[in-house]
């Protein structure tokens, strides 16, 4: 056993050895398998962050109540009446004076300039009741303050400033007749919510000819258990009969589609492009093995079996995939890794994610370099276990 | 033995590598191929839009309505052919999965306004003289089994009709297929008159006007001046080009031109490596056997020649097998995502350019191997045996 231990560290560091001999073609094996890499990590760490962006919005006990079959708060409509009944609804925690904690929103899509492509694009423009602050705990006026009711102020998400034209505190902003003063800058946790543009509900209502209605209602909650309670109460009133869904719920069910799109494109593509670097990983290593002939031969002469010789050619495969993989999982954290990116999400609207590679992800990253490296050498491996004893005195 | 001959039969001595290297040219085309074939469906509808076509939205958001009386104002600006309108229904059939992109339009223009969907003059008759039909375009139709005369009932996830229902009943009154293959056949139109009475809000305003202006060149006039006599009305309006707001329409979803061109540029840098390499290794096999063809007198500028030829030959059995599967895989794509990115058309110009790639290809990783090929010393290299 020891002397097969001492074969095999032999034989393999003759053929690490020699990578220096061959450094172009290793070193082609190495960059198409970081390229591959690069390709399925630079798409897993889109997918990822904008699902973790979506997925890590709203509370447990927050309620979000939208008309039945709306598809999304934008074709959501709730009547006075409806949000009358719903303030006297079990389940919503009171504030000390005995006022239900609820916020009726309005939900309306303005442009905004995207800095990236200088196009326009869908942002959200949400209406908030007068005790949002207390229903929606999570958020942070990061600078400037919030908006006063009844003005023409508002206040913007964090990443909206970041990717949008124009939003920058202080400024004055035109959305369609109406000139708006952005006063504020809020945090939210990095969710949705973030890429929001948030001002007066009572405000829009008159902007947009929205009478009395709202399209959804938010409410904060007794307890996260308390919205069963307040669905019940909803189906059991036949002027009501709307969507009540937990807010965390509900953003949970947002984040899937736009993810498993770039999903069903990244690993398609990365596994496509693994077939094209395999063919390079085995070209590289039947040359290494070719080039080896008349050693290996001689080493099998002198009595070092076939193991040896082929776990030797595995380990440089091997070596060559997993430097490959590294590199490319460094590349993704050095050029890819939390840069700022926006699409549209399921509201019809854009969503400022960033992108987020994770240790999980890396891996699923470098087990595919390793699938790389164990086909690309297995079959030279074989080869080289099998070379007869004749290739010793052949001419090369 | 022709030249070609000998360069082909050079390609197979190493059967193995030669296979293994055309897969790695195969997959890059092939890559290269479908996401060309992708961003064909992406673009069709700003590569397919009419220079003298305009859409007018509300300036603050293409969601919001504009009211009706717009229209006849439209249409008497100077260098206006036809103004056609139309609302979105937020149509989905059976089931919110089966989104639909479905409008309420004005039929009789809508359809003039748009020549490239092409319906049989029977089916446009039926649909002008039926307020409660509709008619969906081929790809929508194939997908959910449609014949023309069937019911269809449509919900829609944002109107509501005035009993408090959420779904129409319509007649499919026709199919319409694209004038060309990159004609976007995925939509379903009826008419604006039935939703506006059935509904149970909103008066009679709608989404948006497409305006046919009499020549391109009068765009900027009409724009000028749609824009302005709507101005500091509670419904400003923002009027484009269709190319300019179908573009802006595709950027919503995000830089996609840039990640296809990083994949395929990826893929590229990947093959041009490996084919790189194979050449310069066969090269250098090879020392003693291109001295020996000097010594047989064959200039320099004929081993160039012989060794680029390899190469080109490589990218191109590679590059044309890639090609094809892409071709084939055009149809799958289309089948598969059922139209929802827009047509997947394979069109002829992805062949040229893929071609093009192949003599780039071929070249480029022919260049260095042949140069050295060509200084190869005939002395050193038979001398040293």
């Amino acid at each position: 056993m020891g002397r097969m231990l001492t074969q095999i560290i032999a034989v393999t560091m003759m053929n690490l050895r020699s990578i220096p001999g061959r450094i172009w073609t290793s070193a082609s094996t190495v960059v198409a398998v970081a390229m591959v890499t690069m390709v399925l990590l630079a798409f897993l760490a889109m997918a990822n962050g904008f699902r973790s962006t979506v997925q890590g919005t709203g509370a447990a006990d927050v309620a979000v109540v939208q008309r039945k079959g709306s598809a999304g708060e934008l074709n959501s409509i709730l009547t006075r009446e409806q949000v009358s009944l719903l303030e006297e609804a079990p389940g919503i925690a009171r504030s000390a004076d005995g006022k239900a904690l609820i916020s009726p929103e309005l939900y309306v899509v303005v442009d905004g300039i995207k800095k990236s492509s200088r196009t326009k694009a869908n942002l959200p423009l949400r209406g908030l009741g007068a005790l949002a602050g207390q229903v929606r705990r999570g958020v942070k006026i990061s600078s400037g303050r919030m908006f006063r009711s009844g003005t023409n102020e508002l206040v913007v998400g964090r990443a909206v400033s970041r990717q949008f034209e124009g939003f920058e505190l202080g400024r004055k902003i035109r959305l369609g007749t109406q000139t708006w003063n952005v006063v504020g800058e809020f945090e939210a946790g990095g969710s949705v919510f973030e890429s929001e543009i948030w001002a007066d509900v009572a405000v829009l209502q008159g902007l947009y000819q929205r009478g009395s209605t709202v399209q959804t209602l938010r409410a904060r909650l007794v307890s996260p258990e308390s919205v069963t309670q307040l669905k019940a109460f909803s189906d059991g009133d036949p002027r009501l009969k709307l969507d009540v869904q937990a807010e965390n719920a509900f953003y949970a069910e947002q984040g899937k589609g736009m993810s498993d799109v770039i999903l069903y494109l990244g690993w398609p593509l990365a596994i496509a492009m693994s077939f094209g670097a395999l063919a390079g990983a085995l070209n590289t290593m039947y040359a290494s093995v070719d080039a080896r002939m008349r050693e290996i031969a001689t080493l099998r002469a002198i009595g070092f079996g076939g193991t040896p010789t082929f776990i030797g050619t595995m380990t440089e495969s091997l070596l060559l995939s997993v430097i490959g993989g590294v590199i490319g999982a460094l590349g993704v954290y050095v050029f890819f890794d939390g840069i700022s990116a926006a699409t549209l999400g399921s509201n019809f609207t854009q969503v400022v994610f960033s992108l987020k590679l994770t240790p999980g992800l890396v891996l699923q990253g470098v087990i595919l370099a390793l699938v790389i490296g164990v086909a690309g050498g297995v079959f030279p491996a074989w080869r080289a276990a099998r070379v007869p004893l004749l290739a010793a005195f052949k001419e090369q | 033995m022709t030249l070609i001959d000998f360069v082909a039969k050079n390609l197979f001595r190493k059967r193995l590598r030669t296979i293994l290297t055309v897969v790695a040219i195969f997959i890059a085309f092939a890559i290269f191929g479908v996401l060309a074939t992708f961003q064909n469906a992406l673009n069709a509808g700003v590569d397919t839009a009419s220079a003298d076509r305009l859409m007018v939205t509300n300036k603050i958001n293409f969601t919001l309505p504009m009211p009706i009386a717009y229209v006849q104002r439209t249409r008497s600006v100077e260098g206006v052919e036809t103004v056609s309108f139309a609302n979105w229904f937020g149509g989905y059939y059976q089931e919110p999965k089966n989104f639909l992109v479905a409008f309420a339009v004005d039929p009789q223009t809508y359809l003039d306004i748009y020549p490239e969907y092409v319906l049989p003059a029977a089916q446009r008759q039926a649909f002008l003289g039926d307020r409660a039909s509709m008619v969906a375009g081929k790809v929508v139709a194939d997908t959910f089994g449609w014949k023309v005369g069937d019911r269809i009932p449509l919900k829609s996830n944002i109107w509501r009709q005035k009993n408090g229902s959420d779904t129409w009943d319509f007649t499919l009154a026709g199919i319409v297929t694209g004038e060309t293959a990159r004609i976007d056949t995925n939509f379903v139109i009826f008419h604006y008159e039935y939703l506006k009475e059935t509904r149970n809000c909103c008066g009679d305003t709608f989404g948006w006007m497409i305006v046919k202006t009499k020549s391109p060149k009068v765009n900027d006039s009409v724009i000028k001046t749609i824009d302005s006599q709507f101005a500091n009305s509670p419904f400003e309006t923002e009027t484009r080009t269709e190319q300019a707001f179908n573009k802006a329409f595709i950027e919503q979803a995000g830089d996609l031109g840039f990640i296809i061109v990083a994949v395929v540029g990826a893929a590229f840098a990947t093959i041009l490596l490996i084919v790189g390499n194979t050449m310069m290794l066969t090269v250098r096999e090879r020392t003693n056997e291109i001295a020996v063809l000097k010594t047989l007198g064959f200039t320099s500028r004929r081993i160039f020649g012989l060794v680029v030829g390899e190469s080109l030959l490589l990218a191109v059995i590679g590059g044309a097998f890639g090609v094809a599967t892409a071709w084939l895989l055009s149809f799958a794509l289309q089948n598969a995502t059922g139209g929802n990115f827009g047509p997947m058309t394979f069109t002829p110009g992805i062949a040229v350019w893929s071609f093009i790639l192949m003599g780039l290809l071929g070249l480029l990783t022919g260049l260095i191997p042949a140069l050295r090929a060509m200084r190869i010393n005939v002395v050193s290299a038979l001398g040293g045996k």
